[in-house]
């Protein structure tokens, strides 16, 4: 059976008993992020699905107080009502998961699941101001603030941020919102290699022309064989359409030295940035997805490296920094991880793959031991009985 | 204020300790004699002095790590610096402390544009960063107004801000890696020009961790290609009140500018006299609004900007015409400090942070203060992010007056939290605002950031006596309290 608290008080009540019986626990928002992450083995089921609702939404004062179990669909919905929006453009990944919707916002911040402005405006990281939480000690804390600029004590939203509900379960967060770009443009440029795109990103995003976006695409569908195929360079630029406008033709003059530019207005380009951030430029099909975050340079080099030993299908965001790739076989950990290793380290995660295959290959990069016991013993400050999703970001040490 | 009594053993051990320090670092490394050590006995917050047990200025990360190994080894507590411009004592010796200056990690050591990045050592100033990459362009972001002189490791462990945060963050939203050392010794590689943790963001808890949980060895920051355009506004108001409430009203027609700043009469006045900077001497407050980008877009905006104001009540408005008028602008503003060292002997700045919207109360409560105290204050904002930085006037010459400023501080810091802000925007809470955290958190919440502490330094060697009041031993920190009671609501769904 799953434990679904209405309150604060209902959930800290429930955690501090599973403290006292040593009942661990599957935490989870509403659910559609279940497969993302390693495998939970818990005794029971705490749910946040009914500890929601919208707290308090301050437009001009620019935070939103949200409980975790809120869904995003509902967070959206009240920001666009005021023109605002939570500029880390956090994924749908519905599709991905089989999940019926976007989830909650617990799970996003828990996840640390940012989109396409990651590279300009930040991750969730960068937007949890604060938040109360009931560590895995059952005690209740509060970290932070409810205003933008506070070096209060320890930055505990950090470390909640992408902590997968192994620390503690939040029961209110405060993010930072901000105003919506008036308008939003793409410009496209075709190129002769995947290299070229990324140069050609690289070149935009040393420009004066402010892009909120930088993808790369491949024009085959499938398996990817580079050689001599072409791919082409997505930027995006928002803001006041004046200056928009003004932008656009810097940027076109930019990128017309590495091919023949192309432009998405509006709606178009608010849709291939829509899929850019939900991963659907991949294989629906795929036996994995993963996720790889590298300097934006070595890119090519990397995807290179990768495709002269398996095939996969893939796409680039965050100025060619950000690749995710489709691909199957036992092989495929072995081949990204060493990948990004061998090209001044990042980090490969497994986003999506069979039961079997998450049972046997951690989800997240293997650390250096010191940092791992660090890790650790971390997760033990908040959770010293290993209560909260055990296993979700791998096997303890101790 | 008190500091954990200095341990008696370690003092009379001096001797051996440095004889082992410089043992493990270059000739010169090590500095024990009194008169150069002064140098070291304070930072920014110099109202308090102590001098340490020895200073040393390790020259790699292997001798850093060696001297943390020793202490640790050795039950000996080390205190880091940077360039020592902290406001609130972060980087105040202690007596029975090895103080590990970075000093010599002053090497930038990869500028990087491809990936738009600087990898530097921590102890290059925060404008030395600016400086290597201005000429293609770029800048570092965060500015704060101590920035030809701090470091960029200090930044770090303070997380500080300045005038643009804003619209381009504090420093923590602006680092992509770090290098450190653990009080064990360990190096530890956090992030690097490539973005996010991929596992818990242990580079987000060093930033702002105000040197207890590691000494930074490395940093990379992200750069910015400097913006087509930047043009600020002086707007004049009658009224303190109305000047907070145009800078809601801003806000609340969806425009960030880069930044927005506002002083009150007194510091109006005391820039003016300093610099000339054109401000209007009559007005009760002055906002400068800064905004950046495109030209056209930089247009459109300071229209926009000056409907807003002239809504909001304001008295006067100029914009920039040329980049001379707009330095002009910003000169009194960044003079701000020096100014008001000119109208008064002493003075302590705060820092605190309020809700936007609570900015007219604040002043009305900043007045009331004031006379209460029978102490001026000056006013200086960054009023868009609503962090407040009051100047506090005394002499330290007259008897009990540092000690009503410190006490008309701290009332300032609790209105704040009060009004539903904070102890501390930037300047970080150290020895000066360590007495005041349980205004802001309750017991449990200071246990659960401690716990953190042990989990980087379990003999709380790193720093102590900063940032929390109380210090907590982290075997009794980890004591699990279970109560064997009854579950109180039987009714709900349970497994
Ligand atoms: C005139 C003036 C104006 C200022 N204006 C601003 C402003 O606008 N905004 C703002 O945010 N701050 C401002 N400050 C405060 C101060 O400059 C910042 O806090 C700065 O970041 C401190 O850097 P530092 O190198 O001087 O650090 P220090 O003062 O040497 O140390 C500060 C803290 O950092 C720790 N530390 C230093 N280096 C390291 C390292 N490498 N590893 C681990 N810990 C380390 C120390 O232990 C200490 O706790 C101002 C100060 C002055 C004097």
């Amino acid at each position: 059976m799953t434990f679904l608290p209405e309150d604060h008080e209902a959930l800290e009540e429930f955690m501090s008993q599973a403290v006292s019986d040593k009942t661990s626990l599957h935490v989870a928002g509403t659910g559609t992020k279940e497969k993302l992450g390693d495998r939970v083995t818990a005794d029971a089921s705490l749910s946040l699905g009914r500890l929601s609702g919208i707290v308090d939404y301050q437009p001009e004062e620019l935070i939103i107080v949200a409980k975790p179990g809120t869904r995003m669909d509902e967070i959206n919905a009240a920001l666009a009502e005021k023109n605002q929006m939570l500029a880390f453009e956090p994924a749908n990944l519905a599709s991905l998961y089989g999940a019926e919707h976007a989830g909650s916002v617990g799970g996003i911040v828990a996840a640390n699941l940012s989109g396409p402005r990651r590279i300009s405006a930040g991750a969730a990281r960068d937007y949890l101001l604060g938040f109360t939480a009931v560590s895995g000690r059952g005690t209740s804390f509060t970290s932070g603030s409810r205003v933008m600029k506070n070096v209060t004590g320890y930055d505990l939203s950090k470390l909640i941020c992408g902590s997968m509900g192994t620390l503690a379960v939040m029961s209110e967060l405060t993010l930072k919102v901000l105003p919506r770009p008036e308008t939003s443009t793409t410009l496209s440029v075709k190129c002769a290699a995947l290299a070229q795109a990324q140069k050609a990103l690289s070149a935009a995003f040393k420009s004066a022309t402010e892009p909120s976006g930088g993808a790369i695409t491949h024009a085959r569908s499938g398996a990817l064989s580079l050689g001599d195929e072409p791919a082409a360079a997505h930027v995006r630029l928002e803001g006041v359409a004046q200056s928009v406008t003004d932008r656009i033709s810097t940027l076109s003059d930019i990128l017309a030295g590495f091919g023949e530019v192309s432009v998405l207005e509006q709606d178009a380009s608010e849709a291939f940035w829509q899929d850019v951030r939900d991963i659907a430029m991949l294989d629906e099909t795929a036996e994995q997805v993963w996720k790889l975050s590298v300097a934006p340079s070595v890119v090519s080099d990397v995807i290179n490296m990768i495709t002269a030993q398996t095939s996969i299908r893939f796409f680039c965001d965050w100025a060619g920094g950000l690749v995710m790739l489709s691909g199957a076989g036992d092989g495929l950990n072995q081949i990204v991880r060493s990948a990004v290793e061998a090209h001044g380290g990042g980090h490969a995660s497994l986003l999506r793959a069979p039961d079997t295959m998450r049972a046997a290959i951690s989800s997240f990069h293997p650390q250096p031991a010191a940092l791992a016991g660090l890790h650790d013993r971390i997760r033990d400050s908040f959770d010293p009985l290993h209560l909260l999703n055990p296993g979700k970001m791998g096997p303890a040490l101790t | 204020m008190l500091m954990p009594a200095p341990d008696k053993t370690t003092l009379s051990r001096r001797g051996e300790i440095c004889t082992a320090l410089k043992a493990m670092l270059p000739a010169g490394c090590v500095i024990d004699d009194d008169a150069t050590m002064r140098a070291y006995d304070a930072d920014g917050l110099s109202s308090y002095r102590q001098m340490p047990l020895v200073v040393v200025l390790p020259e790699t990360t292997e001798q850093v790590a060696e001297v943390l190994r020793w202490c640790r080894d050795n039950d000996v507590k080390v205190v880091p610096r940077g360039a020592g411009t902290s406001l609130s004592g972060g980087a105040l010796p202690l007596a029975d402390g090895v103080l590990l200056a970075l000093g010599k990690f002053n090497q930038i050591t990869d500028v990087d544009f491809e990936n738009r990045c600087v990898v530097t050592q921590p102890g290059v100033t925060n404008l030395g960063i600016t400086h290597a990459v201005q000429d293609e362009g770029f800048y570092y972001a965060p500015d704060p107004s101590s920035q030809i002189a701090c470091s960029i490791g200090g930044n770090i462990a303070e997380n500080s801000g300045g005038v643009h945060c804003l619209k381009y963050g504090l420093t923590t939203n602006n680092v992509l890696g770090i290098e450190m050392v653990t009080m064990d010794g360990d190096i530890l590689r956090l992030g690097g020009k490539h973005l996010d943790a991929g596992n818990l963001d242990v580079l987000g808890v060093m930033t702002g961790s105000e040197g207890l949980l590691g000494v930074v060895t490395e940093v990379t920051v992200r750069i910015l290609r400097k913006p087509a355009t930047q043009r600020a506004i002086l707007v004049g108001f009658d009224s303190a009140q109305e000047a907070g409430q145009a800078v809601s009203n801003v806000i609340a027609a969806g425009i960030i500018p880069a930044g927005m700043e506002m002083m009150d009469n007194p510091a109006i006045n005391a820039a003016e006299d300093f610099v000339q900077a054109g401000y209007p001497r009559e007005a009760a407050a002055l906002l400068i609004v800064e905004l950046d980008g495109p030209e056209v877009e930089v247009d459109y905006l300071l229209e926009r900007v000056g409907e807003v104001m002239e809504r909001s009540g304001s008295s006067s408005l100029r914009v920039s015409q040329s980049e001379a008028e707009r330095n002009q602008f910003w000169a009194g503003r960044k003079s701000a400090f020096p100014a008001v060292g000119r109208i008064s002997p002493d003075y302590l700045c705060m820092d605190g942070t309020i809700p936007r919207k609570a900015l007219p109360e604040m002043l009305t409560r900043m007045s009331a203060m004031s006379q209460k105290f029978g102490l001026r204050v000056a006013n200086v904002f960054h009023a868009g992010d609503g962090n407040l930085h009051p100047l506090i006037l005394f002499d330290a010459n007259v008897e009990g007056e540092l000690h009503r400023a410190e006490e008309f501080g701290a009332e300032i810091l609790r209105n704040c939290v009060a009004l539903g802000g904070v102890l501390t925007g930037e300047h970080g809470v150290g020895v000066e605002k360590r007495d005041l955290m349980g205004e802001m958190f309750t017991e449990e919440d200071m246990k659960q950031q401690q716990r953190v502490k042990c989990a980087f330094d379990p003999g709380h060697l790193l720093n102590p006596g900063k940032v929390f009041p109380l210090l907590h031993r982290c075997a009794e920190l980890g004591r699990l309290h279970v109560h064997h009671g009854k579950l109180p609501h039987p009714d709900l769904p349970r497994f």
